[in-house]
């Protein structure tokens, strides 16, 4: 089994090839003779500087100026996530709800305000991400709620769930 | 004028701007006294200061609002006078008044100044009165329906602010009627919400302009010298990220004019302290009062690298009654300094907030370069204060050298655990528009495309790669491993 190692949303695998007399590793299919050392890599013989920090699950490289934000994957997660499927409005930032502008059952087209969120003393109007129906208001007026929270769940509009089945 | 001097000072304020306040403090052989919320004890800038005095509060914020336990602290540790920075209650003008109250000095202006000049409206009449250029408005109100009606008759586009506001709390810019009545409900939620003041203000909104602004230092008796224009044009969610002196590409004449303008201002309003006046700038040339911000600004360090001036030590003495350190005539400018501000936050998600930890810092170290921060390995970064992590400030003997110094230093440093703006402000400064001096405060969405993050160049992604699965342990360990390891790997945990 692969590394998979998650950059922006993408995936990349990482598998050992070999590990004497040195180091080779498949990188998104490609084989790379690696040396690693504190503070620098060593690939196919051409070397990079390298800044790390360890946050939690985020693994922070930077090299050449440049920031990669690196996440391991959990596979059992991923399959948790996968079994969802439904439309959800998610919290971009940490905040709490300053006003709805749906209630549960109301029908919204896509880009409608649905509520206003308040975050770092900003206001911000988050709308539906596509046409549906409220299914459930999780966050109400006043709650707060994490970075990346469901606020507010969606079901599809009835005569195009009844347009995907026929 | 000869005055008194202060043999201890309290710094009301927190992070990067209370640290670079005790920092000239303890040039000058002044005590400083720091105060801190309990969720930020062992702070860098409470470890620097001579005591540090814990104050209290539902929230860091409400703690650092708290004028009356402020002014407590202030007596109790036995300082004379108290230093607000920017921000909290650098501009409260009910706070500067106690404090005097209290037989303590306020380093800033009088109360009186600061209440005239924190209203959108008193400042920008006395302005108007003293032959400084102001834009078409609509009358602060908190009457919708007549708010409405007046800047429908003015036209469009149109800026909306919360009467009382700054920081972007409450601005919008609205291009036609039918978005103007729910532009004018937030703006005024917002401005009830957090100045306790829900009047709103429209003005003419200027196509393509330029945020030009003038340091000045006056004296409280009618004495004022300006120390040169800074542009902050380089704006997101309508606050500064990037910030030179001295602007780019303005007419020596026109400068002039500006510049004098701001003094004219200073000096009619009997200002004291050092204190900045902001305008906009349209390609036609006409400048139109913006507002008088009453205390330090955050971009003040650009101004003190061309000018060789530090500002806060111009305060402290200011403040102390020794009048203004220098005349007009000896202002002298040299090069040209650029200001990142370096933020926790998304350029890829509209600029919004993160949060995460300082993992890693590393910072360059040049003669040319000030890095003013307060940040420690380990700490958290939260959403309990400003998203602002540090200013990288570079001067250079012109403006290319001051841009492509920036660039370096930018993408020499490490500040790692947090998603932050750092490549993403190399990239501005790379930008041709910027180079070229092209800027107004559209310049970010203008730009958005070629602005955006480029994909990684295949080795240098692989070597990112290739370092991060190292980091991981268990990864480490099955390359590391003698013998031959069989098992299949498992869960990928850091």
């Amino acid at each position: 089994m692969a590394l998979q190692l998650r950059l922006k949303g993408r995936e990349h695998s990482i598998e050992i090839v070999a590990r004497r007399p040195e180091l080779v590793l498949r990188i998104d299919g490609v084989e790379h003779r690696v040396a690693v050392m504190p503070g620098a890599v060593m690939l196919d013989g051409r070397a990079y500087l390298f800044d790390e920090g360890v946050t939690g699950d985020r693994h922070f490289v930077r090299i050449d100026g440049r920031t990669f934000d690196l996440e391991a994957v959990d596979p059992d997660l991923e399959e948790e996530a996968a079994a969802g499927g439904l439309d959800v409005i998610r919290a971009p930032m940490p905040g709490a709800v300053v006003s709805l502008a749906k209630a549960e059952g109301d029908q919204v087209r896509r880009g409608e305000t649905v509520l206003t969120i308040e975050s770092m003393k900003l206001q911000t109007a988050l709308t539906a991400p596509r046409d549906g129906v409220i299914e459930r208001i999780v966050r109400q007026e006043g709650q707060t709620f994490d970075k990346d929270e469901a606020v507010v769940l969606l079901v599809p509009l009835e005569e195009d769930a009844r347009e995907q089945t026929s | 004028m000869s005055g008194k001097s202060f043999s201890k000072v309290l710094v009301a304020n927190r992070g990067e701007i209370a640290c670079r306040v005790m920092r000239t403090l303890d040039a000058m052989g002044i005590a400083s006294v720091a105060i801190h919320h309990a969720a930020e004890a062992g702070a860098a800038h409470a470890r620097m200061a001579g005591e540090a005095v814990e104050i209290a509060g539902d929230t860091p914020v409400a703690a650092h609002l708290d004028g009356r336990q402020i002014i407590e602290a202030a007596l109790e540790t036995g300082a004379e006078a108290i230093h607000p920075g920017y921000g909290f209650l650098s501009e409260n003008a009910g706070f500067a008044r106690m404090v005097a109250e209290a037989g303590l000095t306020f380093i800033g202006p009088d109360a009186d100044v600061i209440a005239l000049m924190g209203d959108k409206i008193s400042s920008r009449n006395f302005a108007q009165k003293h032959g400084v250029p102001v834009a078409p408005s609509v009358m602060p109100t908190e009457e919708l329906d007549e708010f409405v009606r007046q800047a429908e008759a003015i036209g469009f586009p149109l800026l909306i602010k919360a009467s009382a506001g700054g920081g972007g709390k409450g601005m919008s810019i609205v291009r036609e009627a039918s978005g103007l009545r729910e532009a004018a409900r937030i703006a005024a939620s917002e401005a009830q919400r957090y100045f306790g003041d829900g009047r709103v203000y429209a003005e003419t909104y200027v196509e393509r302009p330029r945020h030009i602004e003038v340091q000045v230092l006056g004296d409280g008796e009618g004495g004022a010298v300006h120390l040169g224009e800074r542009e902050c044009s380089v704006q997101r969610r309508f606050q500064k990220i990037i910030e030179e002196a001295p602007a780019a590409r303005l007419p020596a004449s026109l400068r002039d004019e500006i510049c004098e303008a701001a003094v004219r201002l200073a000096k009619a309003a009997k200002y004291r302290n050092a204190g900045t006046v902001e305008f906009i700038l349209g390609a036609d040339g006409r400048f139109f009062f913006l507002e008088m911000n009453t205390r330090l600004q955050v971009e003040h360090p650009v101004t003190e690298m061309v000018t060789g001036i530090d500002l806060v030590r111009a305060q402290i003495e200011i403040a102390a009654g020794k009048g203004l350190p220098l005349a007009q005539k000896d202002v002298r400018f040299e090069g040209h300094a650029i200001e990142c501000r370096i933020c926790a936050e998304d350029p890829e998600r509209d600029f919004m907030p993160e949060t995460g930890r300082v993992a890693r810092l590393r910072v360059p170290d040049r003669d040319w370069l000030r890095f003013e921060n307060a940040l420690d390995e380990g700490r958290a970064v939260t959403a309990d204060f400003d998203p602002m992590l540090a200013k990288l400030v570079a001067h250079g003997p012109d403006r290319s050298m001051a841009v492509e110094r920036s660039i370096a230093a930018l993408k020499d440093l490490a500040l790692l655990g947090v998603t932050t703006n750092i490549d993403y402000l190399g990239r501005v400064l790379d930008h041709p528009a910027f180079r070229a001096g092209d800027l107004h405060t559209g310049f970010v969405s203008e730009h958005r495309e070629a602005l955006a993050e480029a994909e990684p160049e295949p080795g240098i992604l692989a070597a990112a790669l290739a370092a991060a699965a190292m980091g991981l342990r268990e990864f480490r360990d099955l390359v590391e491993a003698v013998p031959e390891p069989h098992a299949t790997i498992g869960g990928w945990r850091n």
